[in-house]
């Protein structure tokens, strides 16, 4: 049967099928599109905390703007040559449409790599405003010695047996505690196993006993003598854990739960009967609510209960000998713990009994960001700066493998690296500020409270002199990173300023609040993440339909060029769309 | 919207003059963003930069939608499905608007502003 109105336009509407399509589709685009985009913006006019500005390094979305619109240009050219039946330019346009498509999603995975790679820390501490300094920067890696203890090894080390991203948690455990019921005890159970391999044996504290039924309902013996019974028995103490174990010892949890049940109902509906035949089945409704008759039958057939339900245990408890260093992510964790802790909970409800052994969080910092602790100092009335200088981050005393100067030598500087930056900062603020005021302008939140990395690696090539930072902010010759300079082509590059950064230990009672700057960080990346990837996704599906007419158009060209014309142009409405809903993101996301 | 070979080819000047004026003023909204001398409003971003930034990208998205689109030039009833949908986007704003005098809640002094504040006093819809 052959379609009609794919070639040529329908009268009444003076368009073709697949154009009334593909605007529909368009029109339920702009709208699921608007309402990201008013979700952005609500979620911006209501942060509660200072809006990441100009986070994204600029020059990747610059980019793919370029790339983005000279495929727009390509596309309607490739729906050109169709026109003037010029194959051959045709498959050379498509094609360029098609490795800029390839380029931008390269350069979306390197941005969004970056992203997964980059670590940020909400400190916690005391103070007015519960200290609230956030530091970014690059996890460094780590490994266990043989005392069981956290050493931090190098990151060219990272994929070998062992070594873990040093935000890991380590937990010396005697103890684990399964719930049995949990299904997502699996994965856990076999890290556990991995991680204790020979060096720990961990095996069944008490065995695991579940009346036999039939024995039960057979005797006259009670709960407790029949729990002797080797018939009760499912586990003996001493079993090995095992994914096995825990599902055998499951299913008799629920055979057990289910018998109880089960009696538990028989009983009812007994008690029921009992009340119906004393009080008559018209009286019985009520008779239920007087509560002192009532209440001693059920106590009555409490005691039955007793006798004849299971009541098997829901958690098993296995030891650990010799105790075993376990190294658990923080996501693995239900909440935060601290050293010295003695039991934590994984996510499965299993709880590690032990001790929380110094697990500190080790990074290379290039960021500073005291926004937060200014907005909280503000909000209580105080001065953000003597806030800040009484911060940990500021004050903390620098742990082995920092660049920090231990000598106690007399006049020995015994600021820390970080109060070094913030000093040479205040400085660099100073200048900015004079030299605004000029123009009768002020500084920025950020440019007040925030150090970028490059403003660090600029003062530590000052070696950390306010006088000469002072200086070059003043005639504004400090070195920092421009739009163009490649090494922060995705942010802070720790390869090539290997070493510079300068080196944080946080113990686990300073970290507030740690992620990597995914949607977990803040609302603005959840956003970010949510409409540039929802944006990549339409990159591809529209490189998919266009590369189609490239690689399979030829026959359709051959028969009827004008349909394959037709299409190529859907084709490129949509990938023009696609391009259009760029043209906003790349300034709010980028640039605001 | 070009439909005959000699229309083609014009209109073929015509996107490589849009694509360039859409590279100049990718560049332009940079320039506005990043060098202080075209910074207006007050120094780093504020309103003012937002809306000169908004209005570029809005007039980008005019030039791809008239001409690359071909909106310069197509049937009513394209006009009526593009309408339906920036209609639709800005139903989609009001709703998350409702979020700040959420009619559920009016009267509560907990959520007076639209936003649950623990230290108010919690009430009943009618306020009490």
């Amino acid at each position: 049967m052959e379609i009609p109105f794919i070639v040529n336009a329908r009268k009444d509407t003076g368009l073709f099928n697949s154009k009334v399509g593909i605007w529909l589709f368009l029109a339920s685009e702009v709208t699921l599109f608007g309402g990201l985009f008013s979700g952005y913006l609500f979620l911006r006019l209501y942060a509660d905390y200072p809006w990441p500005e100009r986070a994204l390094p600029v020059l990747p979305g610059l980019i793919n703007t370029f790339v983005l619109i000279g495929s727009s240009i390509t596309v309607v050219f490739a729906w050109a040559a169709l026109k003037m039946r010029e194959w051959r330019k045709f498959q050379i346009y498509m094609a360029i449409t098609l490795l800029s498509a390839g380029l931008f999603m390269v350069l979306k995975g390197i941005e969004y790599n970056a992203k997964f790679g980059h670590q940020a820390v909400r400190l916690q501490g005391g103070g007015p405003v519960q200290d609230s300094a956030i530091v970014e920067g690059h996890l460094h890696y780590a490994e266990l010695n043989d005392e069981g203890l956290m050493v931090e090894v190098d990151e060219d080390r990272k994929k070998e047996d062992g070594v873990f991203k040093a935000n890991h948690v380590l937990i010396k455990a005697s103890e684990f505690t399964f719930v049995l019921t949990r299904p997502t005890h699996e994965a856990y159970v076999k890290e556990i196993l991995d991680q204790a391999g020979d060096r720990s044996k961990i095996s069944l504290a008490e065995p695991y006993r579940v009346i036999d039924k039939d024995e039960l309902n057979a005797g006259q013996m009670n709960r407790d003598q029949l729990s002797n019974t080797e018939l009760a028995r499912i586990a003996e103490k001493g079993s090995e854990l095992s994914i096995d174990l825990l599902d055998k010892l499951e299913d008799a949890f629920l055979e057990a739960r289910s018998h109880d049940r089960k009696i538990r109902t028989e009983f009812l509906a007994a008690s029921w009967d009992w009340v119906r035949n004393v009080k008559g089945e018209e009286e019985a409704a009520t008779f239920i609510v007087e509560k002192e008759i009532w209440k001693d039958r059920r106590a009555e057939d409490a005691e039955k209960l007793k006798i004849l339900s299971l009541r098997a245990a829901s958690e098993v408890t296995f030891k650990v000998d010799p105790p075993l260093t376990l190294v658990l992510k923080p996501g693995d964790l239900v909440k935060k713990v601290n050293v010295g802790d003695l039991s934590a909970k994984l996510r499965d409800d299993t709880l590690v009994s032990g001790e929380v052994l110094p697990s500190p969080m080790i990074m290379g910092v290039d960021a500073l960001d005291f926004r937060t602790t200014a907005q909280r100092a503000e909000a209580e009335g105080l001065d953000p700066v003597p806030v800040i200088e009484e911060t940990w981050l500021l004050n903390h005393k620098a742990h082995h493998g920092s660049h920090d100067d231990h000598g106690e030598t007399e006049g020995a500087d015994h600021r820390n690296e970080f109060k070094k930056i913030w000093d040479c900062h205040m400085a660099w603020l100073k200048a900015e500020t004079e030299r605004l005021e000029k123009k009768g302008r002020v500084p920025t939140l950020n440019d007040k409270y925030r150090v970028n990395w490059d403003q660090i690696l600029a003062y530590q090539a000052l070696d950390y002199d306010v006088e000469k930072v002072y200086e070059q902010g003043k005639s504004r010759t400090l070195e920092r990173n421009g739009l163009f300079d490649l090494d922060g082509f995705a942010g802070a590059n720790h390869k090539i300023h290997k070493g510079k950064f300068p080196h944080l230990e946080i113990p686990r009672a300073n970290i507030g609040f740690e992620a990597t700057f995914t949607p977990k960080w803040n609302t603005y990346y959840a956003i970010y993440f949510t409409i540039t990837g929802l944006h990549g996704l339409h990159v591809i599906g529209g490189a998919l339909v266009l590369g189609y007419y490239l690689f399979f158009g030829r026959k359709m060209y051959d028969s009827n060029p004008e349909w394959l014309a037709n299409r190529v142009e859907v084709g490129g409405l949509f990938w023009h769309f696609v391009d259009l809903v760029w043209i906003f993101l790349f300034p709010i996301l980028y640039l605001m | 919207m070009a439909g005959s070979i000699e229309e083609v080819k014009k209109a073929k000047k015509l996107y490589l003059f849009i694509g360039t004026l859409l590279f100049v003023f990718t560049v332009v909204t940079v320039m506005v963003a990043t060098i202080e001398w075209l910074d207006f409003g007050e120094h780093g971003f504020d309103g003012v930069d937002a809306t000169i930034g908004l209005c570029i990208a809005a007039f980008k998205a005019s030039l791809v939608m008239l001409i690359f689109m071909h909106l310069n030039n197509e049937r009513p009833m394209i006009y009526f499905f593009y309408i339906l949908g920036i209609v639709m986007a800005f139903f989609c704003m009001w709703l998350i608007g409702l979020s700040k005098s959420d009619p559920i809640e009016y009267g509560n002094e907990s959520y007076s502003d639209g936003f649950y504040d623990p230290s108010k006093p919690a009430t009943d819809v009618h306020g009490n």
